[in-house]
């Protein structure tokens, strides 16, 4: 071949034949031999005369672009050899489904306006399961064992926020996580941040309970099973509900008492009592983030005691007081703080603790969890948290966590040794969450 | 596996056509260079260099030299008082002891205002704070704003006072939007009732 030949191969058929590199492309070899080709178009000498300023230059710029992009289209052809069978095609429409049971590493999480967040917290892939809407701040959600339906109260305005209001539970199938039904509650609902007593279980989970503040206080009962408003019951002076008995509530009163409702089958009251005034509602008022143990909730105080109420039977029975602190904690302020201030593993109590407690503290994040055992009423362990937490909640046995929502995301620790385990971004997070784990 | 001829091994129809494109090109470069003379292109080239450094003095140019502005907080406020002292827009501000929620500061309101667009809740939650500058206590009222956009700008919470909902005049968590047309929460205002008696405190 003379180099007039090569020269004109190199600047010309090349580049007028771009696809021949793409030819080339499953050559070992050709990425080199292509460079050899670029060098021969960029070197003057020996077509100085054949081929001379502009049209050379060209020839040389279109050769390393042209090799360039073969280099890259190459790797893509070895690529594939790698991979000799194609993927398979997938079907279209494709939905997931979740499991009839929820494993006991799952919980959902209110994110306070925005969703509740369906996460397993056991997993170290920060697995989101599943989501369900949350359309005011508001939203309370009810998870029912007996059957397999999740319930969601919540409220709207015919144009966002004016418009006509509608307050309604919507049913959820938790396989699906679709709305199968809803019920529309004719009075308003209480709205206030998200909290215990606002919307809860009766009758064996046949019945729910809404608390209403309009600013009157009253409950509206709900056939859960009928899918109907059943009635409502004015409580003055009185709020939220805690399940009392066979089919009943007690709700929690300014005076410092409790009041328990039983009602028929219908859903109607049939009997009414009052406690004894226990509550120091002005000086050290009970949480409304208590922790349920067998029948009895143990209700935190502002101050830092704990208030047992059995609810087993039919009238609410107010217990003993006993002190979450000893003298030696006392001396350094300890008491409750954040939101959802005490969990359960159905045996022990957790509760969120801050030292240096002061008026208004009580509702900043605390750095610590103190577990308890309710029966011997003393501390058992003492969590030093990573970072200080809002909410806490525990998963169920046979591993327990212990779930501290901070105000950067969710902490997960061991709840036996207090180890932690993962932190869990919380995109969207903006304030304090509820967590729902799955008793 | 067998490999692909290269093309730079051609065939005789391309010879030919390496050869037709051989003599189109410099066909015309020499036309090219036979209407031109050396001096024109000069000025050709010069007319660029001399326009193409013009650019950068165009307004359009001058926005992006440089590196970003930075983006900074709001600007402090002030009730222009000075019996009323401290930032309204903060959550530090004297009035907000018993705060909890969204100041009205931060969406076109004051502390005794509610935004353009909003309707003030008749009903509310109260509180007792101290005014540092004038050494009296008064009582406040968080009104809430409803109606609006609820857009999470300048959450303050300092719960002093707050007592739950059991005794909710003291609870500071309800959304205090009643009697008004829209109960969808927009932030609170912190409006002076009175002075306090001294033993309130």
């Amino acid at each position: 071949m003379t180099s007039l030949d090569v020269c004109r191969r190199v600047a010309i058929s090349e580049v007028t034949s771009p696809a021949c590199h793409f030819t080339l492309m499953d050559d070992r070899h050709s990425i080199v031999r292509l460079l050899k080709v670029a060098w021969l178009s960029c070197r003057p000498r020996p077509c100085a005369k054949q081929l001379r300023g502009s049209l050379r230059m060209h020839a040389c710029t279109a050769h390393l672009t042209l090799v360039l992009v073969s280099a890259v289209l190459s790797t893509m052809v070895e690529a594939s050899e790698e991979f000799p069978t194609p993927l398979p095609s997938e079907p279209i429409p494709s939905v997931a489904t979740l499991p009839e049971h929820y494993p006991a590493t799952w919980a959902f999480l209110d994110y306070s306006g925005n969703r509740f967040e369906l996460r397993n917290v056991g997993s170290d892939a920060h697995e989101v399961k599943g989501e369900l809407p949350a359309r005011d701040a508001t939203a309370a959600l009810l998870i029912a064992n007996h059957r397999q339906e999740i319930y969601l109260a919540d409220t709207v305005w015919s144009r966002t926020n004016y418009g006509t209001r509608t307050d309604f539970i919507d049913i959820y199938d938790p396989k699906t996580l679709n709305v199968t039904g809803e019920i529309v509650l004719p009075t308003p609902r209480g709205l206030m941040s998200p909290r215990e007593g606002t919307f809860t279980f009766t009758d064996s989970q046949r019945m729910a309970l809404v608390f209403n503040f309009t600013p009157a206080s009253s409950i509206t009962v709900v056939d859960l099973v009928g899918r109907k408003v059943l009635g409502k019951i004015d409580v003055p002076g009185c709020s939220l509900a805690y399940p009392t008995g066979e089919r009943g509530f007690t709700t929690l009163c300014q005076s410092g008492t409790a009041m328990t409702v039983q009602l028929d089958a219908h859903g109607k009251p049939v009997a009414r009592s009052e406690s004894v005034v226990f509550n120091a509602v002005d000086t050290d008022p009970l949480l409304t983030a208590s922790a349920l143990i067998g029948k009895i909730r143990y209700f935190p105080t502002m101050l830092g005691h704990v208030r047992p109420i059995d609810f087993g039977p039919n009238e609410a029975k107010i217990l003993p007081e006993w002190s979450l602190v000893t003298p030696e904690d006392a001396s350094e302020h300890w008491a409750p703080g954040g939101w959802q201030v005490s969990a359960t593993d159905d045996r022990l109590l957790y509760v969120l603790m801050h030292p240096d407690a002061r008026e208004g503290s009580q509702k900043i994040p605390s750095p610590e969890v103190w577990v308890f055992d309710v029966t011997a009423q003393k501390r058992v362990a003492r969590v030093r948290l990573v970072r200080p937490g809002v909410s806490v909640a525990v998963t169920p046995a046979p591993e327990p966590m212990l779930l501290v929502q901070t105000q950067t995301g969710l902490d997960v620790y061991n709840a036996s040794s207090g180890a932690w385990l993962r932190t869990l971004a919380l995109p969207g997070l903006n304030t304090r969450m509820l967590i729902y784990p799955l008793h | 596996m067998t490999p692909k001829r290269s093309m730079v091994e051609n065939e005789p129809s391309q010879r030919k056509a390496v050869d037709d494109f051989d003599r189109v090109t410099e066909r015309l470069l020499r036309g090219f260079a036979s209407r031109t003379s050396r001096r024109s292109m000069l000025s050709v080239i010069g007319a660029f260099l001399a326009g193409g450094s013009a650019f950068p003095l165009l307004p359009v140019a001058r926005a992006s030299e440089g590196s970003p502005p930075e983006i900074k907080d709001d600007p402090p406020q002030t009730t222009g008082n000075p019996q009323d002292p401290g930032d309204p827009s903060t959550c530090e501000y004297w009035r907000y002891c018993g705060m909890n929620g969204s100041l009205c500061t931060c969406y076109g309101g004051t502390t005794s205002t509610c935004p353009p667009g909003t309707e003030m809740s008749q009903v509310t939650w109260i509180g007792t704070c101290h005014n540092p500058a004038d050494n009296r206590d008064y009582i406040i009222s968080y009104n809430d704003c409803c109606g609006g956009v609820a857009g999470g700008r300048c959450q303050c919470e300092r719960n002093e006072g707050d007592r739950g909902v059991v005794r909710p005049t003291k609870d500071n968590e309800i959304v205090w939007c009643f009697g008004t047309q829209s109960q969808s929460y927009t932030c609170t205002t912190a409006i002076i009732l009175g002075t306090a008696a001294a033993s309130k405190r």
